[in-house]
């Protein structure tokens, strides 16, 4: 089932051409997260009550438990609590600011992952959420599968792996001599393919949507007007997996990309 | 009493103060006048009386009396005054009636009021008169009426009358008519700008063309008014692209999901539809937002996130994001950047800009064409030049490009939201940077800012 619902308006354009370029690697629409996040807690602060409507319906549906606060002062009791996996905050809040409540929390050691969320017109408000502590930033308006991967990504987040060897499946990822290898097959790689491929293996079996791979790998918050992602993932993935193999890259129809080892 | 209209007019009051200045000035001319001749005349009366004074005192006292008498006779003006006075103050000849006290002896010349007495009628007159004392005791005076000043100053008098009144007159109707002319043109003007206001942006000021203040004032609004026009015209005209590029994908997405209302048979089928409906949709936010961030970007004033920023890092970078996108279009794609320079900026929007260019220039050029991403330094400038073998633009439509929605004709069925260059231009403007867009063969973009010099 798609549940293609866009909090205000959405975030990215979806290239148009995105199903054609690689057609019969298509999967089905993204369903969830395997169980290894279910039944996690969301903090969401958010003082709009349709908003908060909408984002707690998709993520129960998503199975996950939400507790939500719609006052700034609300928000920041159940925060200090630290009872939640993850927390949601509106950067505008009547009572407490956003930001405050993330400080708060962090000098309180509350170490929860943290998304903020921002209404349009602030350039320059991602750079103070993230000074404040937030863990990732998303401005209004967006498409709520956005929100949805990034708190996914956020939950999973890769602990600091001092392996300097990644692997899924039969890939090898070497970080030190940077090299790559599928099998016995080794892969050339340009150093940005490498970057994206380092990124998709530290998050395998995580949806990535195109602005989070943007946004991580070529570090830059806009949304390109072309299919960018798509072309430089379809270069990637001509490499990852040669014709005769089983894909490990799979498109995600609308939403992104998501790297899993064969079954 | 309440005075009309036109009197509170500063027209009319400068007019008023005008020829009042002007009325002084004559009056104050013509008392000169008067003064002089006044002067010029006592000083030649005196010096007639007294060598006719002096004459008849020279003659003998019987001929004194004949010469006196002589003198008198020959008046045709009536001017003339004499006496000839014993010592005990008795007259002997001539028509004064009787001596006054100071002109006894030898009294200058001098003003006195005399009574002349000629047959039975006696008349006092204001005279010049000068007295002799005679060897013999007695006195001699010898006086003439100033009666030819007496005339001048009537003349001068009439001539005032008949020429001051008028000039007055006149000037007052000067007065009243300018500040009636002035008025009137305040009120078209005051009517025009009420039109203007209701919103007949097609009405100007009435202006004649000439020299006057009034006109050029008038000129002046004129021009800033149809430079409002222009505006007000462009914003509608932003409207209704907004409306026209809303609503190609949105009726795209009425047709799908109506034809799958009715058509659809199975699931997934129904599924595609909405697919492609979804699609649409998505390209409508996508203009929104883009919309929503253009005026993000030129409406912030804020300069906080300025950094010194390398733009050859910059271009390479935007090269190494848009090199397998030009390849897939089959385009070939240099990218040059020697030229090491700073600039003081914002380092995301400027990436944005620069690959807003590119991207432009890929989307433009037909496959087997060129796209050069190239850094330049021209003097202080740095320059970054984005030049391709695509169809350029018309020569006329060189700034319209970085307007809103603005797509060439040529270029209407390309995909794209005809936002990229009014984003660039606006991050331009933020940074205080010049974007060119000319047309060669192909199409040129230059972007320049000051090179900053730490």
């Amino acid at each position: 089932m798609v549940h293609e619902t866009v909090i205000g308006l959405t975030g990215a354009p979806e290239p148009l051409d995105q199903s054609e370029a690689e057609p019969g690697r298509q999967t089905e629409p993204y369903a969830g997260p395997d169980e290894g996040s279910l039944m996690s807690r969301v903090l969401l602060i958010e003082d709009d009550a349709e908003t908060a409507r909408e984002i707690m319906a998709e993520l129960v549906d998503r199975g996950f438990e939400v507790d939500w606060a719609a006052t700034g002062i609300e928000g920041l009791d159940k925060a200090r609590a630290g009872e939640a996996d993850v927390m949601i905050v509106d950067r505008l809040l009547p009572g407490v600011d956003g930001l405050t409540i993330i400080e708060v929390a962090r000098q309180e050691r509350v170490c929860k992952p943290v998304l903020v969320l921002s209404a349009l017109g602030a350039v320059d408000d991602r750079v103070r959420g993230l000074r404040a502590g937030g863990d990732d930033y998303l401005t209004k308006p967006f498409a709520i599968q956005e929100l949805i991967a990034r708190i996914e990504a956020l939950l999973r987040r890769p602990s600091e792996n001092p392996d300097t060897v990644l692997r899924v499946g039969s890939l090898e990822l070497d970080l030190l001599s940077r090299t790559a290898k599928r099998g016995d097959r080794t892969i050339d790689l340009l150093p940005r393919e490498f970057r994206l491929l380092e990124y998709m293996m530290r998050r395998k079996d995580q949806l990535l949507t195109r602005a989070m791979l943007f946004e991580e790998v070529w570090n830059y918050k806009f949304v390109p007007q072309s299919n960018l992602v798509d072309v430089h993932m379809g270069r990637l993935r001509r490499k990852v997996d040669a014709t005769n193999e089983q894909p490990m890259i799979h498109s995600v129809r609308r939403e992104g990309f998501i790297l899993r080892a064969p079954a | 009493m309440r005075l009309p209209e036109f009197t509170r007019s500063t027209t009319f009051r400068w007019t008023l103060a005008v020829s009042g200045a002007f009325i002084v000035c004559i009056l104050l001319m013509f008392g000169f006048i008067l003064a002089q001749a006044y002067s010029y005349m006592t000083t030649d009366v005196d010096a007639l009386n007294n060598e006719i004074a002096n004459a008849i005192a020279s003659h003998e006292p019987e001929q004194r009396i004949l010469g006196l008498d002589q003198y008198l006779r020959a008046d045709p003006h009536h001017v003339k005054l004499g006496g000839l006075f014993a010592a005990d103050g008795r007259r002997i000849a001539g028509n004064i009636e009787t001596l006054p006290p100071m002109l006894h002896g030898d009294a200058g010349a001098q003003l006195a009021s005399l009574i002349k007495i000629d047959g039975g009628a006696r008349e006092q007159q204001a005279v010049r008169a000068v007295a002799r004392g005679l060897p013999e005791g007695g006195t001699l005076v010898i006086a003439r009426s100033d009666y030819e000043f007496t005339w001048i100053a009537h003349i001068v008098e009439r001539t005032l009358a008949v020429g001051l009144i008028p000039a007055l007159c006149l000037s007052l109707a000067v007065g009243v008519f300018l500040s009636f002319r002035a008025q009137r043109r305040i009120e078209e003007v005051n009517s025009k700008i009420q039109r203007i206001v209701a919103g007949e942006l097609r009405e100007r000021l009435p202006a004649r063309g000439t020299d006057d203040p009034f006109d050029k004032l008038a000129e002046l609004v004129n021009g800033m008014l149809g430079e409002i026009e222009v505006l007000v015209r462009r914003l509608e005209g932003v409207g209704d692209d907004i409306a026209h590029d809303l609503r190609t994908p949105l009726t795209r997405v009425r047709v799908s999901l109506e034809r799958a209302r009715q058509k659809a048979g199975n699931l997934d089928e129904l599924r595609r539809s909405v697919d492609q409906a979804l699609v649409g949709l998505d390209q409508s936010l996508a203009i929104i937002t883009a919309l929503l961030r253009i005026s993000e970007i030129e409406h912030s004033r804020r300069m906080d996130g300025f950094r010194n920023v390398a733009l050859g890092d910059l271009v390479r970078e935007v090269g190494d994001l848009y090199e397998p996108i030009a390849e897939d279009k089959k385009v070939d794609f240099a990218v040059r950047a020697e030229a090491e320079t700073t600039v003081h900026g914002d380092r995301d929007l400027l990436f944005e800009a620069i690959a807003n260019l590119v991207d432009n220039a890929v989307k433009f050029t037909p496959q087997g064409g060129r796209v050069e991403l190239s850094l330049l330094r021209q003097g202080n400038e740095a320059v970054v030049r984005v030049r391709d073998s695509g169809p350029g633009i018309p020569a006329d439509e060189g700034e319209l490009v970085t307007r809103r929605f603005y797509r060439s004709d040529k270029s209407r069925r390309d995909p794209g939201l005809g936002l990229g260059l009014s984003l660039v231009s606006a991050i331009a403007k933020l940074h205080g940077f010049s974007l060119k867009i000319s047309s060669g063969p192909g199409c040129v973009a230059e972007l320049a800012g000051q090179s900053a010099t730490a």
